[in-house]
């Protein structure tokens, strides 16, 4: 549905994209993650045919990106962007407008879309008073208003309650279930496990990591993660490392790699003569490798281990 | 063609629905022509000693197209293209297929119905004290339409180019705006003028809006009687579309972006 080949963008001397690679298949839910000014809204910039890119080609569904193909797509940028003194069925049928639809196809469109996102019982209430909640799901029903065949999501659940980002998070898989194609940024990493089949790194512009989340967890050769709490940092550092354990630093935590499935009191008895002030297990998720690959002050002098391409000292290969 | 048709409708028909859903904008909409209309005819009334017929004849042409005009549809447009901005409702008409000009042409239609309800008013009002309507319609909306054009285009120039967020619209009318309205004559009869004032009125659009439909509206001249305002006001309408237009699409190429 979505191809980017070799894509480059620069704002002035400043590339902000370099060499991007990336396809996503008809009705997958794909994740572009990546820190702020990664690249991921200059990616949708492009693919929305709202910048130019310096070179570098995308094509939505067989079409070179051009005027045309923004039928194809549906965005539901960061901010709502309503037009807050019009009702919810108003903003849709509007929308609905400007993108060619009969009066007939509005009609069924407005009400299927209003029923998707539950806002049926609001269907007549101005944007400016619903909840914010209610506001992100309107966003995204103007997203789909026309049914798009790809659909972007820019962080579609910041800043909702978890009940808000459930309904979000049902409403993108219900997308996936009609074969609807979904490209999601998203600063959530949970978000990302839970909703995307494959998800991409991004950082400074390049594309570091890509792939199921399962084959990113297999980056990290580690059966579980440690964290360690200690006023003595370096004396458990040595003796982690005694064990086999790799000794990493993510922001103030420090972090050990287990390599082999252990009980907790054979991983307290590691620590055995080292005060703690706590200790806790966690499985390799997405947020290890997120932070594995975008930030370079992880490990603590100690290089990576071969199994993780290690992104700052060699080209990566993914 | 159909294309540009249908968003046309579609934006206008937006700005619109917007403006009744805030019904208070709406009703001072609707009292600010009455107002000035009654204050302009009972002073021309009162000063000059015409009959309350001839003075509201008088006063109609510059309460119209000197005034209600001016706020509804330059701070009009200033307003709607400042508050698309500023929500950034903007951006998501351009991720749509929506066309510039289509924007550009609903923007115009929406406060031509403006102007032309506030026409109707101020007219109607006339028309109930007794005042005649003596020229050609036809050309007397073409002046109204023209002014209308010229407004919606400075309205782009500034909403584009100088205002920001909607706090400024309000100086910028008032800098602009209220200065040349009164050197055009909306609120005081040019004839009061001293020589070098009406010398340099002749350079601004609004006295030769004002000038072109009294002269028809009030006095029943023809186009041959009115030819300098009414190609002024041409050639200005004209200039403020291209300048407009051109507005947009410089701030197109800054702000097309999420």
């Amino acid at each position: 549905m979505l191809r980017i080949e070799n894509l480059n963008k620069s704002y002035r001397d400043r590339p902000v994209l370099q060499d991007l690679n990336l396809s996503i298949a008809t009705g997958e839910i794909y994740g572009l993650l990546g820190p702020n000014g990664a690249g991921k809204t200059t990616t949708i910039n492009l693919i929305c045919n709202l910048l130019k890119p310096d070179s570098g080609r995308i094509e939505i569904g067989n079409q070179p990106v051009s005027e045309a193909t923004k039928k194809l797509i549906g965005v539901a940028p960061q901010e709502n962007l309503l037009y807050r003194s019009l009702t919810c069925r108003e903003n849709l049928d509007f929308f609905a407008r400007i993108y060619g639809l009969s009066r007939l196809e509005r009609q069924k469109q407005v009400q299927a879309c209003l029923a998707a996102v539950n806002l049926v019982e609001r269907a007549n209430s101005p944007a400016e008073t619903l909840s914010g909640g209610m506001r992100r799901r309107l966003s995204m029903a103007i997203a789909l208003v026309h049914q798009p065949k790809l659909v972007i999501l820019d962080e579609p659940t910041t800043g909702l309650d978890i009940e808000a980002r459930y309904e979000i998070w049902d409403l993108i898989r219900q997308l996936q279930e009609q074969g609807v194609t979904v490209l999601l940024t998203t600063h959530l990493l949970d978000e990302a496990e839970r909703l995307c089949q494959r998800i991409g790194i991004l950082k400074g512009g390049q594309l570091l990591v890509e792939g199921a989340l399962e084959e990113l967890r297999q980056r990290i050769p580690a059966k579980e993660i440690v964290v360690v709490n200690t006023p003595e940092e370096q004396r458990a550092i040595e003796r982690g490392q005694q064990f086999g354990f790799t000794p990493r630093r993510y922001g103030s935590d420090l972090i050990f790699w287990i390599p082999e499935q252990l009980s907790l009191k054979e991983i307290f008895d590691c620590f055995v003569d080292i005060p703690l002030d706590s200790l806790s297990r966690q499985p390799v998720s997405l947020e290890h490798v997120y932070i594995e690959v975008t930030q370079s002050q992880n490990n603590i002098g100690f290089p990576l281990p071969a199994v993780i391409p290690d992104p700052w000292t060699e080209e990566s290969s993914y | 063609m159909g294309k540009y048709w249908y968003e046309t409708i579609a934006v206008a028909q937006r700005i619109l629905t917007e403006l009744l859903r805030r019904r208070r904008s709406l009703i001072f909409w609707i009292i600010f022509p009455i107002s000035v209309l009654l204050l302009n005819g009972l002073i021309l009334q009162e000063r000059a000693n015409l009959t309350t017929a001839d003075a509201f004849a008088n006063a109609a042409p510059p309460s119209l197209v000197g005034a209600a005009l001016f706020f509804s549809c330059l701070g009009g447009s200033v307003a709607t293209v400042v508050s698309e901005r500023e929500h950034q409702t903007l951006k998501r008409l351009f991720i749509s297929p929506l066309n510039g000009v289509s924007y550009f042409l609903g923007i115009f239609v929406a406060h031509t119905c403006i102007g032309i309800g506030q026409t109707l008013i101020v007219y109607a009002i006339a028309a109930w004290v007794g005042a005649p309507l003596n020229g050609s319609i036809l050309l007397g909306i073409l002046i109204i339409l023209l002014s209308i054009v010229a407004y919606v285009g400075v309205g782009f120039i500034l909403g584009t180019q100088f205002a920001r967020r909607t706090e400024d619209v309000n100086a910028l009318v008032a800098t602009f705006g209220v200065p040349l309205l009164m050197l055009g004559g909306a609120f005081l009869p040019t004839q009061l003028f001293p020589e070098l004032l009406l010398r340099i009125a002749e350079y601004n659009p609004i006295y030769h809006m004002i000038e072109a439909l009294t002269g028809v509206s009030a006095n029943g001249e023809e186009l041959a009687a009115i030819a300098p305002h009414f190609w002024f006001l041409t050639g200005f309408a004209a200039l403020m579309v291209f300048a407009g237009w051109l507005s947009y699409r410089h701030m197109v190429r800054l702000e097309r972006r999420l």
